[in-house]
């Protein structure tokens, strides 16, 4: 079982490895860090902060779009160039294949957001800008966050196309950032079915929220161990929720 | 040819309803076949293009699940999949993941087939070789020829080696070089034991390497048996050409034995039924004709194949006029 899981990991990763596109928005990202340079260029104070303000959001921006744009199409495309077929047609489970899928995207992402993550500490370094371990708490959750955002995106592609894939799970990310404001507004609404329909839907939406540690690292605010360790458990617990029941759904699934 | 032995294949009343979208009326793709396949034998699962092939075989491979029915595979329902390490599958047009070298390749498969790795080498080593491909191990398969791609498409179902190979399509799209070393692969297959079902259309190929065929015509399976049987032998036939031919022979050869007569000059060429071929050479000759060439005209699969589509249209056709009132 582990074998066949990491068979197909390691082959989602060297498909991701050789795929030109994933480069181009990799550099991409790494340039914008850069870029942080010249924009701090533009004010006389906290030109540090404005370094590592942009790099860290380009960083979190740019791995939750790869996360999509990767995950969306991850079991669309296999289904639609019938390279499945010879797949699940030997001794392999439907839900290793989608597992070793996920795992092999991950990994991909991670990678990315390794080498985004280095750009951020080089361009840090060289600026002078301070390093704390905020800044390796926020990197990790912002890991996390798209662990998450590439199951959901698994998810959806698993029964459906790449482009209401990617839809929905945009507006899972959007959504996601949101939910704490949704929560607060329904419990501050005088009727009870809104505050019942908002809390429902704060247990049940991700909250991307918690992965986002970027104020505590620009400012060196304290960060409590539970901030870090929380989150990740959350995100654990949430991928494990959503890849059972897309391998439910994929279960079922005709290859037509 | 092959003797007949176990059965490796069974399907019992197959039916596959799909549904186009929601609240469409279901269209029925496969309607209560039946066939088995024996082991050892190459089986050619034939039918027009929308008969219901790929789906039988999709249903077959767990791809897709039937509506109604049952199907066993070396024994075991196709709904399980522990068996399937004994089962090799090379899809319809081979879309396999074309960054990879054929070595990578064929060692992924090796590896979801549980391969231990020290055994991976010699065994990716001798595919390539046994399918022609040891030149390009190193080659990425999006350089390869389609004929290339059906090859390692080969190795890749028998990475394994298992006891039932199933192959869709194997020969659609390519050259006549490229068909007869693919047919050339699937005989070597019996010889070394395994069970070969595929899926074709290409009725020449089946005549030269299947044992037996299943025919499907509109999710109906409409025979099933020998090819030879198929090909009955009431319906072979014979042009006997005759010189000098009385107008009353000509008459007696029409009437008589149901011939098709064409003049060329002095010359008559009748198409008579093979096994009456000797009474027609006799009653010419008595006749004072003279008897210029008999040469057997071989039926083909193909013509007979097209007659039983025919035949199914024009019932169907028929059925829709009666329930229809016209």
């Amino acid at each position: 079982m582990f074998v066949r899981i990491l068979a197909i990991a390691t082959n989602t990763l060297r498909e991701a490895v050789r795929n030109k596109v994933l480069y181009a928005l990799v550099f991409f990202a790494v340039m914008l860090i850069g870029v942080g340079v010249l924009l701090s260029t533009l004010s006389y104070v906290e030109q540090e902060r404005i370094i590592q303000d942009v790099g860290l959001s380009a960083i979190r921006l740019f791995s939750a779009l790869i996360s999509i744009f990767l995950g969306v199409g991850l079991i669309h495309r296999e289904v639609d160039r019938r390279t499945i077929y010879t797949i699940v047609t030997k001794s392999v489970a439907r839900w290793e294949f989608l597992l070793g899928k996920y795992l092999g995207l991950v990994a991909t992402v991670w990678l990315q957001v390794v080498v985004m993550s280095v750009a951020f500490l080089a361009v840090s370094w060289l600026t002078g800008a301070p390093l704390v371990a905020q800044h390796v708490y926020a990197l990790v959750l912002t890991a996390g966050e798209a662990a998450l955002l590439v199951a959901i995106a698994t998810f959806f592609s698993s029964f459906t196309t790449p482009m209401l894939a990617s839809f929905f799970t945009g507006g899972f990310y959007v959504v996601g950032h949101l939910t704490r404001e949704m929560k607060q507004l329904g419990s501050q609404s005088d009727v009870e079915s809104v505050k019942a329909i908002a809390g429902v839907l704060y247990r049940m939406l991700p909250d991307l929220e918690s992965f986002n540690l970027t104020v505590e690292a620009l400012h060196g605010l304290p960060v409590a161990p539970a901030e870090v360790w929380f989150p990740l458990a959350y995100g654990v617990f949430y991928v494990a929720i959503v890849l059972l029941l897309g391998s439910v759904v994929f279960h079922y699934k005709d290859f037509r | 040819m092959t003797t007949e032995g176990r059965e490796v294949v069974r399907v019992e009343g197959l039916v596959k309803d799909f549904r186009p979208g929601l609240g469409i009326r279901a269209k029925r793709v496969l309607d209560g076949i039946t066939f088995s396949v024996q082991e050892n034998e190459i089986f050619g699962f034939v039918g027009p293009n929308g008969a219901g092939k790929t789906t039988t075989l999709k249903t077959l491979m767990g791809l897709i699940r039937p509506t109604a029915g049952s199907a066993t595979i070396l024994g075991h329902d196709i709904r399980e999949s522990g068996f399937r390490k004994h089962v090799g599958f090379l899809p319809e047009v081979s879309y396999f993941y074309d960054y990879l070298t054929g070595i990578e390749f064929l060692d992924f498969y090796a590896r979801l087939s549980g391969l231990p790795r020290a055994e991976r080498p010699d065994r990716i080593a001798t595919l390539l070789g046994w399918v022609g491909l040891s030149h390009a191990g190193d080659s990425r398969l999006r350089t390869y020829s389609k004929g290339m791609l059906q090859r390692i498409g080969i190795a890749q179902a028998l990475i394994h080696d298992p006891q039932v190979v199933f192959l869709d399509e194997p020969m659609s799209g390519l050259d006549p070089l490229g068909r007869k070393e693919i047919r050339d692969l699937i005989l070597r297959l019996r010889t070394d034991g395994k069970t070969v079902f595929m899926n074709t259309h290409i009725l020449s190929d089946v005549e030269m390497v299947c044992d037996r065929v299943a025919i499907i015509v509109e999710g109906k399976i409409r025979y099933e048996g020998r090819i030879e049987d198929f090909i009955a032998e009431d319906r072979q036939q014979a042009d006997v050409v005759l010189a000098r031919v009385p107008a009353e022979l000509a008459t007696t050869l029409e009437e008589r034995f149901d011939a098709e007569l064409r003049g060329h000059g002095h010359q008559v060429e009748a198409r008579v039924p093979e096994k009456r071929v000797n009474d027609v050479l006799r009653v010419a000759i008595d006749a004072g004709a003279e008897v210029v060439s008999v040469t057997p005209v071989r039926v083909s699969l193909e013509s007979i194949f097209l007659e039983t589509i025919e035949e199914t249209t024009h019932a169907r056709d028929r059925g829709a006029f009666v329930e229809e009132g016209f």
